[in-house]
């Protein structure tokens, strides 16, 4: 259906049904985030031997986050007399529109996709890149030396850290032949790619953990050490807005886990195929989210000279034997 | 000329690339320049989408996020946080910058005007990122493995400067 809406005239028509499509994910996101969150501290709650939120909305606390949600709205919006007054607005808008727009070319099942791109895995890993610029500005633009140290570490390590994750999901195209989403899927169909290539999921998922500013990689924000990192002034919506990219992030980086890894929509097993696709999708990404959950309570954070060297001498050299390793075994196989 | 999509697209994108140009040059604070050139060089990224390089927008993405997110750390690092430069003004000086422009402007008039790119290839986006593969590791192998050894050059030379402070500072104390 979008590959026809794609070559047809452009026209108030087809703007009015790109922009519906578009609200609608939205609409589904900011659903997700609001119940990831809740996720979050339950899950943390009870792996800490607490109960977390259960007072708003029921014992399981269902309203918690929507609460929570109209208390930043109805915050006063604060901003520092010194600050540098149009970037510290443009900040949270650099940082979020690009967590939505990676969301584009992720296919969900083989029907429910927006953009079925040929470069599709590197579409992500560029578009996300640009998200570490708004926490930068963000953090210079507070004027606050904790906010620039904050978005100082925020660079470093979004920058490290995208060359093991690049590296690690190189093997996968190279199995592949392709950059397309669809058909890395595809290539799944007999065995998914955390089979064929564990120490790339590895590296791959702990890539993603530092990418995405979560505990054991949170440095860039971490309370007790830099109060709040990059966003310590912002206050109200615009403080919601880098915590919805973060968890936007979140949701993007479960759905890429789970194309590359995990087989997509496939079933688990061929003869479990009535189950419908979208419904395998959603038990393996919230797998991916439950696992992301878990390393937050579990893990300590990461001590700031270690980062780096983690990232540049362990997990760089262990990406780069892995390619190594998947193309010798291609090309053996191909013997046969 | 009808009024498409595609010319829409282009419209817009070529007026954030030159008005992102034009703040770069005329605005004060250097965090403020780089995010300029972001609009840039990211509506040039779109440009190339238009133009059914894929491969070549993402990888434009790619690595001016990064390199302008290293910029911005240097801007930051090297220059004081409320440092404007004032800009020098000379009527010589403006008359020659106005010669030079419209030369400039004389000089891609001609060059345009006439252009002939031949046949264009309808089958660009087919494929793009392998199209581009199979082309640098077999018609341009040589050039693209100097380039590689320049680059690796330039790493190692970064790593014997710091290298060096470090024994100095060590010897200091």
């Amino acid at each position: 259906m979008v590959e026809d809406l794609l070559h047809s005239q452009p026209g108030i028509l087809n703007f009015g049904i790109f922009f519906l499509l578009a609200t609608v994910l939205l609409l589904v996101i900011l659903g997700f985030v609001t119940y990831a969150i809740l996720a979050e501290r339950k899950v943390m709650g009870f792996m800490q031997l607490r109960q977390g939120p259960n007072q708003v909305g029921g014992r399981w606390g269902l309203l918690q986050t929507v609460a929570d949600v109209l208390k930043l709205l109805l915050k006063e919006d604060t901003i520092p007399k010194l600050a540098d007054k149009p970037l510290f607005i443009l900040a949270p808008v650099i940082a979020f529109a690009p967590s939505f727009i990676v969301i584009a070319a992720i296919p969900f099942t083989d029907k429910l996709q927006f953009a079925d791109l040929n470069i599709g895995l590197l579409y992500y890993i560029a578009i996300s890149g640009l998200t570490t610029i708004g926490m930068v500005t963000g953090g210079w633009a507070s004027n606050n030396k904790y906010a620039l140290l904050g978005g100082m570490r925020a660079a470093a390590q979004m920058i490290s850290y995208e060359i093991p994750l690049v590296m690690s999901v190189l093997g996968i195209i190279l199995l592949t032949g392709s950059l397309n989403l669809n058909d890395i899927v595809a290539a799944q169909e007999n065995v998914w790619y955390i089979l064929l290539q564990p120490i790339a999921f590895i590296v791959f998922i702990i890539a993603s953990v530092a990418e995405l500013n979560r505990v054991p990689f949170d440095l860039p924000e971490s309370e007790n050490e830099l109060v709040a990192g990059f966003h310590v002034e912002y206050s109200g919506f615009r403080w919601a807005f880098f915590m919805l990219a973060e968890y936007v992030y979140m949701f993007a980086m479960a759905s890429l886990t789970t194309v590359l890894f995990l087989g997509g929509w496939l079933p688990l097993f061929s003869f479990l195929d009535f189950i419908p696709g979208a419904v395998w999708f959603a038990l393996k990404f919230m797998f991916v989210v439950f696992l992301l959950i878990w390393f937050r309570s579990t893990f300590p954070r990461i001590r700031a000279d270690k980062l780096m060297e983690f990232a540049w001498k362990i997990l760089l050299p262990i990406a780069l034997a892995n390619i190594f390793l998947t193309a010798i075994i291609k090309e053996i196989l191909k013997l046969f | 000329m009808t009024l498409s999509g595609e010319f829409l697209a282009f419209i817009s994108l070529a007026l954030v690339a030159v008005v992102g140009g034009v703040l770069l040059l005329n605005l004060s604070k250097v965090v403020h320049m780089v995010l300029a050139l972001v609009f840039t060089f990211v509506s040039i990224a779109g440009i190339f989408v238009l133009l059914s390089a894929e491969f070549l927008a993402a990888v434009q993405i790619l690595i001016y996020s990064g390199a302008i997110t290293i910029i911005m750390l240097f801007g930051i690092m090297l220059t004081r946080h409320d440092d404007t430069n004032e800009p020098k003004t000379g009527r010589l000086r403006k008359l020659l910058l106005f010669l030079g422009i419209l030369g400039f402007a004389f000089a891609f008039y001609i060059g345009i005007y006439n252009l002939d790119f031949g046949e264009a290839s309808t089958t660009l986006h087919e494929n793009n990122t392998e199209q581009i593969g199979i082309a640098l590791y077999s018609k341009y192998i040589i050039p693209f493995e100097l380039t590689s050894v320049l680059l690796l050059a330039a790493l190692i030379g970064a790593i014997v400067l710091s290298k060096n402070d470090k024994e100095k500072e060590a010897k200091k104390e």
